[in-house]
Parts: C-alpha cells; structure tokens; sequence
C-alpha cells in the first residue's frame, strides 16, 4: 500500500463554525510533508482526526482505517508528538520506557536506552526534573524506538532554543527516516523544516489551499531580483508580491516557463515562508 | 491482557503515595497512640500510687477469661478496619475525581492516547484500581498496622512480665477478622459503584472542576426534587434524591452494617460487638437486596458513558 492517508471530502463543524472544509488529500510512503496554515487554520483539527482524537464527517482513511474508530489499532502502526509538554510529570523515565514496552508491540525498549545514552537524561530521573529540551529529546527517542509507518509532529519543538531544534531535525533525518516511513509536521518555524520537507500542504480557513510537492513548486514559482529598468515590465507580469531591499524590488512570481522570467532579472529560488505568505496574501485580496 | 496489566501497575505508580502510604501511616499512628497511652499510664500510676496498681491489673490478667480477651481484640481489630474502610472511600474518591480530569488538564492525555490502548482499557482500569487493586493494598495496609500495633504492645506487656504470646498472639482471630475487612473491601465496592460510575462520568467530562460536577449536581437535583415534591404534591415515582443516594453511601462509608436494612429491628447492630465471623455473614446479606443490583446497573451504565466521553475529551 503506497499511500498512507487519503482524506476526501473531510468536514468538521464546531457549533457554527466549519474548521475544516473539504478537505481532499492524499499522501504516499516516503514522503515528509510539511502542513502549514496561520493560527486556526485548522491544522490541528485535521491532525486531531487523522489520530483518531475526534470524529470527522467524510471519508478518512489511514493506512486503511477508520481512525476515530480504530484508535487503538491504528496506534500500532502510527505515532505522534502533540506538543513538547505532554509527557506525564510524575513518571520516572524508567517507567515510561517499562509502560510503552508493555503496551505497544512495536517499540524496542533497547533502542530507546541507547537514544538516551546520548542525552542527559537519567533513567531514575521523573518527567518533570527534566528540562525542556530533555523532554523533548525524550519524547523523540520514544518515538524514534517505535517502528511506525507514519509520524505525525505537531509543533515539536514549540519553546525549544535553537540548539536542540537544530538537533532534533538533524536526529529525525539521520537515525529515523527511511524511504518506507512518512513524517507530517506542522510548525511555524517554517524555514527551520522546508530543507527537509518533499511536499508542503497549505491550510488556511479549513480549506487546503495548495498540495504541491518542493520540485513542482520551484517549477512555478520564482523569485526575481528586479532590475530598475525592467520594473514596468515585471508589474506587466503581474508579481504575486513584491518587496523592496536595498533600492532593488524582489517579486514572486507564478509561472509556468522560467525563460520569460529570467529576462527580468536574477532569478532564485523562494522560500516556502515568503510563498507561504504570498498564498495568503492573495486568498485575501 | 498485557496492557491492561500494565496500566493497573502505571496508576500504582502514580498513586502509591495514596495506595500504600495512608493505611501505613494510620497503622503508625495507631502505634504511636498506644506508645504515649502506655507513657502516660505509667507515670501517672506511678507518681498516684508507686505503680502498685498497674502491678497489680498486671498480674490479674493471666485470670482473665480468654473469651473476654478475644472479644477485646475483635473489637479493636474489626474497629480499626472500619476506620480503614472510611479512609479507603476518601482516597477513592480523590483518587477516582482525578483520574480521567488530571491528564487531559497537563496535556499528557496526547501522550497515553498516542500508545495502542482503547479508551474502554483506559477506563476500565481506573474502575479496576478503585475497586480491587486499592482495597487490596488497604488490605495488606492493614495487616502490617495490626502487626505493628501487636509487636509494641507485645513489648508492653513484656514490660509489665506478662507472656504476649499466650495473652495477646493466641487470643488474635486473625483470618476471621482480617477476612472481614476483605469482604467488606469487596462489599463496598459493589455498593459503591453507582458512586463510582458517577464520579468517572464526572472526571471524564468536568471542563473546570471534576468536584463541582461529582457533588453539587447531584445536590442540586436532590433539592430541585425536594422543592417539586413539597409544592406540587404530585410524586408518582416516589423515590427521594437524597434518600437513595444516602442509602449506597452509608452502605459504602461502613460496609460492615451494609448487609442490614433499615428497619428499627436491625438497629442496635452494633457491628464491633461482632466477631469476623458474624460481620461477615451480615454484610453477605446485601446480596439478597435488590438495591445492590439497581446500583450495580446505574454504576455500569455511568461507566459506559464515561467512556463514551473520553473518546471526545482530549483538553479541558
């Protein structure tokens, strides 16, 4: 089975107000895909209903189930980090690593251990003596021990200092991804994650506003340093941004040839943030 | 079966304090009692009389009809447990407001609903904490308080050169009256478990404070029934709010006059005044009252919908 999720026609309604609207998407093995959406976007209720956390009208499937229904099931084969704070405060880091033995077939106790040899983290030590960032790193080595077709990440690294973000990427990357396992990630540190990402899925009001894998999206967008005598002409293009640095304008554009667009000027690549905020720019208008 | 193994060990772990050190304690300061109550005894007879009378009871009671002595014991023994039993409903009762409200409130919900354990397993097993894994760590609570009590009183009565063995060890029913405080352990929670039910339902649906929702509802619907009742004269259901929930917890508050009803005959039951024996054959006529059975039934049904709720319930 080479995809992973499929959602189509994907509702869901809080009283009055619709948070996800229509939502059709699929995602195929090996993919790590990056879900991007502002505050409310609806991210985290499509992540709530793709881990079965809350019901959902219309269609999802993940790795074939019914994820509401078959929450349990389906935790055999997917896992997920939520947030950096919800490790329970109490547990001794031993128990946690003794409970998730107990309890899920596919996680390998020797593994985690040696993840965590690397780290500070003493095994005596209880949750909440832990830093941070030793939580994190925690949770990840959990994580990274359980052989799971799908990861799903939301906002794992919020309130994380630079260092450990860095690390945390450079540990998923390294020891952890393989072309048979998938990742979704939602962050807002979007330039942290776009090197690592194959695909990006943008959200906004409940509804996907663009799914497009990294290649497509450097076939059709790009950004130019315009030149001050190709100004009138690069407008006549109609840039889907545009900004000032240094007396020189930079726009974005969308299209299909890149041979007209390298008349205007310098051309480079765009960063999902600037695209990000393109898209949502021009939704708005 | 693993995984339901594991999460009865995962709520120990999380509330041993409560599990294993209250009953401990107790014991301890039972001992501690007995240990001033002896000082105290002793300088005071002492300095009134030169000791001559706590000599004196000393050497009288090797005359003592061992009946008397084991009836003594029954009492301390079967009165002590039922102070057990009182505790052991308050610890329940925190212990059970907390367990489905505590991790949705730090977040650590995610964390457990992230692992492949149905929601069904996860309350069960609360349910299961709270009506075997807690009382039998009471129970063996108990027993180490009793053993400890026994042992400073045995070193007493050395004191006093009395033989603790054929006075006190001998004269101990320990399985009737041990076995008692188990089969009220049980008792309790069979006439507990609307209660129960009630206040899981409780802590897996209370946004704010599990608490309010577990004893102010239910109040207030006593005293909105109340009210009904006394300006509309019209009760056809004739049940009283207050009434039946009043019956299940004094059934639970002291399982060892749970097996009476509450009729004027049966009130000078003085269960203290009973051997184990006799209190147990006692409580096992609750099985016989169809009100056990109608509480059983309610105690299932909140179960079921306290699940229902934590399926949806994943932030307060």
């Amino acid at each position: 089975m080479s995809q992973i999720l499929t959602a189509s026609n994907v509702n869901k309604k809080f009283g009055s107000f619709q948070a996800l609207r229509d939502v059709n998407i699929s995602i195929d093995k090996g993919k790590i895909v990056g879900l991007i959406g502002p505050n409310g976007a609806g991210k985290t209720t499509l992540l709530k209903s793709v881990l079965g956390l809350d019901s959902c009208d219309g269609d999802l499937r993940v790795l074939g189930i019914d994820p509401f229904k078959k929450r349990d099931e389906l935790m055999k084969e997917i896992c997920f980090i939520a947030d950096v704070a919800v490790l329970p405060k109490w547990i001794k880091v031993s128990q946690l690593l003794k409970f998730t033995e107990e309890t899920h077939p596919n996680f390998s106790i020797e593994q985690a251990k040696a993840f965590l040899s690397k780290t500070k983290v003493n095994m005596e030590h209880k949750v909440k003596e832990l830093s941070k960032g030793m939580t994190a790193q925690l949770h990840l080595a959990i994580v990274m021990s359980i052989d799971a077709k799908l990861l799903v990440l939301d906002e794992p690294t919020l309130g994380l200092d630079i260092l450990f973000r860095k690390k945390f990427y450079d540990n998923l990357l390294n020891d952890y991804f393989d072309n048979e396992r998938t990742i979704i990630i939602t962050t807002h540190q979007v330039e942290e994650i776009e090197h690592i990402l194959t695909d990006v899925v943008f959200i906004r009001e409940g509804e996907i506003v663009l799914d497009a894998n990294m290649e497509e999206l450097n076939e059709s967008y790009f950004e130019v340093m315009v030149n001050q005598e190709n100004f009138e002409e690069a407008m006549n293009h109609k840039p889907l941004t545009i900004r000032k640095v240094f007396g020189k304008h930079i726009m974005l554009f969308k299209s299909t040839s890149r041979d007209v667009i390298e008349t205007l000027g310098e051309v480079q690549r765009p960063s999902v943030s600037d695209l990000f905020v393109a898209l949502m720019q021009e939704e708005e208008v | 079966m693993k995984t339901f193994k594991a999460l009865l060990v995962r709520e120990y772990w999380e509330h041993r304090g409560a599990f294993l050190k209250t009953p401990l304690v107790i014991g301890i300061v039972m001992s501690v009692v007995l240990i001033l109550f002896y000082l105290t005894t002793d300088r005071f007879a002492v300095k009134m009389n030169g000791g001559e009378l706590t000599d004196f009871g000393a050497k009288s009671i090797g005359s003592v009809d061992p009946a008397n002595i084991q009836f003594g014991i029954d009492v301390f023994m079967l009165g002590s447990a039922s102070l057990y039993h009182f505790v052991l409903f308050f610890v329940l009762f925190f212990f059970i407001l907390g367990s489905l409200y505590d991790d949705r409130k730090d977040g650590s919900i995610l964390f457990w609903k992230s692992l492949p354990i149905s929601d069904t397993q996860t309350v069960l097993s609360k349910l299961a904490t709270a009506t075997i894994v807690a009382p039998l760590i009471f129970v063996g609570g108990l027993i180490v308080s009793h053993l400890l009590f026994f042992v400073i009183l045995s070193l007493i009565l050395l004191l006093y050169g009395i033989n603790p063995f054929t006075v006190l060890w001998a004269n101990v029913n320990y399985i009737n009256n041990w076995g008692a405080f188990l089969i009220g352990c049980m008792m309790q929670a069979l006439w507990l478990l609307p209660v129960y039910g009630w206040f899981l339902f409780a802590s897996s649906f209370s946004k704010r404070r599990p608490f309010l929702l577990a004893v102010f509802v239910p109040v207030m619907v006593g005293f909105i029934w109340y009210w009904y009742n006394a300006l509309v004269n019209f009760n056809v259901l004739q049940v009283g709010v207050f009434k039946t929930i009043g019956i299940y917890l004094a059934k639970g508050f002291s399982p060892f006059t749970s097996g009476l009803g509450f009729s004027t005959e049966s009130l000078d039951f003085n269960p203290t005044e009973q051997t184990g024996i006799e209190v147990i054959s006692s409580m096992m006529n609750g099985f016989t009252n169809p009100s056990l059975y109608y509480g059983i039934v309610f105690g299932a049904v909140m179960v079921g919908v306290a699940i229902y709720v934590r399926r949806y319930r994943n932030t307060t």
